[in-house]
């Protein structure tokens, strides 16, 4: 980022940092993808390198319960319009919580190795479980 | 705005637009930010928020970001409270000299703060905020420990958490003293409404929240927030230890209207031992060697005279 | 609600509380957070009966320590909007991490701070102890030798705090029981040309704009904090004393009374001075005019009136043909030369010339400066300028019984 750069002369006073460039109306009301978010709002940031392990979304299984959406702790379940749309990895951290409150059987939610591909791991995804009797 | 936002279900939750933002600095897995989300979520209403020094505040509010979106303040570890009180007292004092930029809007005033700031360092300055009437809420991220800090235990830490204080040892199971009774304490003060939260009880943390910032007058809420990193356990695991939380009755969820009438307001189906709850967390395990196990036992009690207490208060109805 | 203006006499017999207090409610601030504590409580409760008899239109959060005062105050002012409160001594003390934060943040915040010594042992007397606290707070700080004072320097105060080239919190000084207990005559402004000398509130990056949130209060690390600490300390350095300056040049046209931010008493042809502040700074000057007439010591004073920025070239000025000066602290340096006389130090050790300097220590927990021992100071200056070199202790103390005191 370009700040880093930046002279004691180039900062707002106070260290006041803005979350969005210009006005920002309705906040409550505006999805992520139609916020004029700021440099210096983290949203912007990524601590994809945080993660040695992902959730990958498997929608064929997802009953949009969206107890995963609930329960991240790092707004990294997109969810629009009540549908499960998929993972957003630049803010995932890989803490594996929508995996564990995923209650489909088998899970639309495994955690994978971070190097792996998407289809790879889908294609190993594992069967229905047959519960014990 | 202006309106309670309705959410009947888990799905029509999801369609809110969150104004907390991720890659922020707080552990994978971590609690706060899942209450923070749900807090938050619970209205559209405009908020102005602060929070005390702590995890919370040194993970959201590093430059040169925030992961704020809405405007926030942080002042020091003792003074969040008082520091969004200032902020309330303006609104009313520009509100009735006509000088608000948008004086349809009526935000919400929100202070966030860990259970050090609260129950210790904090605590003059809430009980001030409570007394004095402010129409503030404030929420404690109660994870019985100064997390920032690597650890150490606050007023409260339960008996036996081996922290890095009160550790366990060769002649010691760790934390002596019984965990400081917040929410019954802030009652006293005869504020509307504070109550006990769990995030993995987002509904009845949403139905919480939604009447604490309709309320006129202090708010004060105690939100259960297992620490990965403290309690030990591992970060997938946190709506699960959450879940043993409430369901042993460790920390039962309840409500005080008008400090003195309380309801009980989520009953497990089947109440855990615990024994079991204890088992699941680091910071319990010595409590299960043989010179430590009546420890255990005296837990369960305390926590059975607990939950007596609360529902013979509930049928006092006083 | 709306609220009463107040019909002042043209002179009102104040004391320096009343003061502060007057100017206070005729700025109309939006909030007030305060905690009494002798010997500023009266501020706080003339403030309250001004809002009881409906004077104030703000509001006035009463809290529960002097922490939360200004804590109430941060908040408030990063909220958008006018605030003030006032404190002494331990308060000043218990408040000090705050004053830290508010300067840090860039709020306007005035806060009257009427001195005290600091316990222990417990005292509730004037002395510079308390503010001598605040030096290195990144606080503006102007000082007051009277209620007089007191009343005008509140709206230079405010008025130069508040601009957007400055954003940066003020405190105003008085000395306590001297001038907050003493009544004198204050010449006062009427409440419409009190308030519109200092003008309405201008918000600047106000919490309260609810289209446009913000973050105050972050972390800064070693990558950040050094450049935001450097900002600070680059704008009291250079844009506060010309703020200061309009304002005094503009209160002057609209009053008459002239304030400087070094002021000078019997100093054009003066070969010895005292430098001091408070109530000290008009005892010394009626001695320097006293021994001038009686003993032909060509005596003058120096009275701090802006305290931060300090006013280094300022007193270069004014203090270059001096032959002697004595640096008078009321307060005690506990193991080193007093303040004054280390930075009076500092701004004549780079002069071709330089004066000869001592230092006095005095008048703590509010023991009497009396004229005679203004009188012994001027004769030490004397003596020090007619031999070129210090004919005395770097450092005495007077007015304490028992055996001389005198260091260095």
């Amino acid at each position: 980022m370009s700040m880093e750069n930046t002279g004691w002369d180039g900062f707002e006073i106070g260290a006041m940092l803005r979350s969005f460039d210009g006005p920002a109306k309705d906040i409550a009301l505006t999805k992520q993808e139609d916020r004029n978010y700021s440099k210096n709002n983290s949203f912007t940031a990524s601590v994809a390198d945080w993660r040695i392990i992902k959730p990958v979304f498997n929608k064929d299984y997802c009953i949009d319960c969206q107890f995963c959406w609930v329960y991240c702790p790092d707004i990294s379940i997109i969810s629009r319009d009540k549908k499960m749309l998929g993972v957003d990895y630049d803010h995932c951290k890989g803490c594996g919580i929508c995996v564990e409150v995923c209650p489909t059987n088998p899970k639309s939610l495994l955690m994978f190795p971070e190097q792996k591909d998407t289809e790879e791991a889908i294609a190993e995804w594992p069967e229905k479980e047959k519960k014990e009797k | 705005m202006g309106e309670i936002k309705k959410i009947k279900n888990l799905k029509e939750f999801s369609t809110s637009a969150d104004r907390f933002e991720g890659a922020n600095l707080l552990c994978p897995g971590c609690a706060h930010s899942i209450i923070v989300r749900e807090v938050l979520n619970a209205t559209n209403d405009d908020l102005v928020l602060s929070a005390s020094t702590g995890c919370l505040e040194v993970c959201t509010a590093v430059y040169p970001y925030t992961s704020w979106d809405a405007s926030w303040i942080h002042i020091g570890f003792e003074n969040g409270s008082t520091a969004v009180a200032g902020a309330e007292a303006m609104y009313k004092a520009l509100k009735r000299k006509g000088r608000l930029k948008q004086p349809d809007r009526e935000p919400k005033f929100v202070s966030f703060a860990g259970d050090g700031a609260s129950y210790d360092i904090g605590f003059q300055w809430i009980s001030g905020c409570m007394e004095r009437g402010h129409n503030i809420m404030h929420v404690v991220l109660d994870n019985e420990v100064y997390a920032n800090t690597g650890g150490q235990r606050s007023s409260s830490t339960p008996i036996g958490g081996s922290t890095t204080t009160s550790p366990a040892g060769r002649v010691s199971y760790g934390e002596k003293q019984n965990k400081k009774d917040m929410v019954a304490i802030m009652a006293a003060h005869g504020i509307p409404y504070s109550a006990q939260v769990a995030p993995n009880k987002w509904k009845d943390m949403v139905k919480k929240i939604q009447y604490g910032l309709e309320v006129e007058g202090p708010v004060f809420i105690n939100a259960m927030s297992p620490c990965t990193t403290e309690w030990k356990f591992d970060p997938k695991d946190t709506m699960m230890i959450s879940d043993l939380a409430t369901d042993s009755l460790v920390f039962p969820l309840y409500e005080i209207i008008d400090g003195h009438k309380l309801n009980i307001t989520y009953r497990p189906k089947t109440v855990i031992p615990v024994e079991e709850y204890l088992a699941a967390q680091g910071r319990f395990k010595h409590l299960f060697k043989d010179e430590y196990k009546h420890l255990i036992k005296e837990w369960q009690e305390r926590v059975d005279k607990q939950w007596e207490m609360l529902q013979r208060r509930e049928e006092a109805g006083v | 609600m709306a609220f009463e203006k107040m019909k002042l006499k043209e002179i009102e017999v104040w004391d320096g509380n009343m003061a502060a207090s007057h100017a206070m409610r005729q700025v109309q601030i939006d909030v007030v957070s305060a905690y009494p504590i002798t010997p500023s409580t009266p501020i706080v409760e003339n403030y309250s009966k001004f809002l009881a008899d409906g004077y104030i239109e703000g509001e006035f959060m009463m809290v529960e320590s002097e922490h939360a005062a200004m804590s109430g105050c941060i908040g408030a002012s990063a909220a958008g909007g006018r605030v003030a409160t006032a404190t002494s001594a331990q308060g000043l003390a218990l408040m000090m991490e705050t004053l830290y934060q508010a300067s840090g943040m860039r709020l306007p915040i005035v806060l009257n701070i009427v001195n005290r010594a600091l316990a222990a042992p417990l005292n509730v007397n004037g002395d510079h102890s308390d503010m001598y606290l605040t030096r290195d707070s990144g606080w503006i700080h102007f000082d007051a030798y009277n209620p007089q004072h007191v009343y005008d320097l509140n709206f230079i105060a405010f008025k130069v705090a508040e601009d957007h080239d400055v954003r940066l919190p003020a405190i105003v000084s008085q000395d306590g029981f001297m001038t907050s207990h003493t009544a004198q005559g204050v010449r006062t402004l009427d409440d419409d040309t009190a308030y519109n000398f200092v003008g309405e509130f201008k918000p600047m990056n106000d919490m309260l704009d609810l289209d446009h949130p913000v973050t105050h209060g972050v972390q800064t690390e070693e990558d950040w904090h050094f450049e935001h600490k450097a900002r600070q300390h680059n704008d009291l350095m250079t844009k506060v004393f010309p703020k200061i300056e309009e304002a005094f040049d503009a209160f002057e046209k609209l009053t008459g009374r002239r304030y400087n931010i070094v002021e000078t008493y019997h100093m054009d042809d003066a070969e010895v001075a005292i430098v001091c502040m408070g109530t000290s700074v008009e005892t010394a000057a009626e001695v320097a005019k006293e021994l001038r007439e009686n003993e032909g010591i060509k005596a003058g004073v120096i009275g701090i009136r802006v305290l931060r920025p300090w006013p280094y070239k300022q007193l270069q000025e004014v203090v270059k043909n001096l032959k002697a000066v004595a640096t008078l602290d009321r307060s005690s340096p506990n193991g080193a030369p007093g303040m004054l006389f280390n930075e009076i130090s500092g701004v004549v050790i780079n002069l071709d010339k330089r004066p000869v300097i001592n230092n006095y220590i005095y008048g703590l927990g509010g023991r009497d400066l009396t004229k005679v021992h203004v009188a012994e100071v001027f004769r030490d200056l004397k003596a020090n300028a007619d031999a070129g070199k210090l004919t005395t202790p770097t450092q005495q103390f007077i007015g304490v019984r028992g055996p001389k005191l005198s260091y260095l």
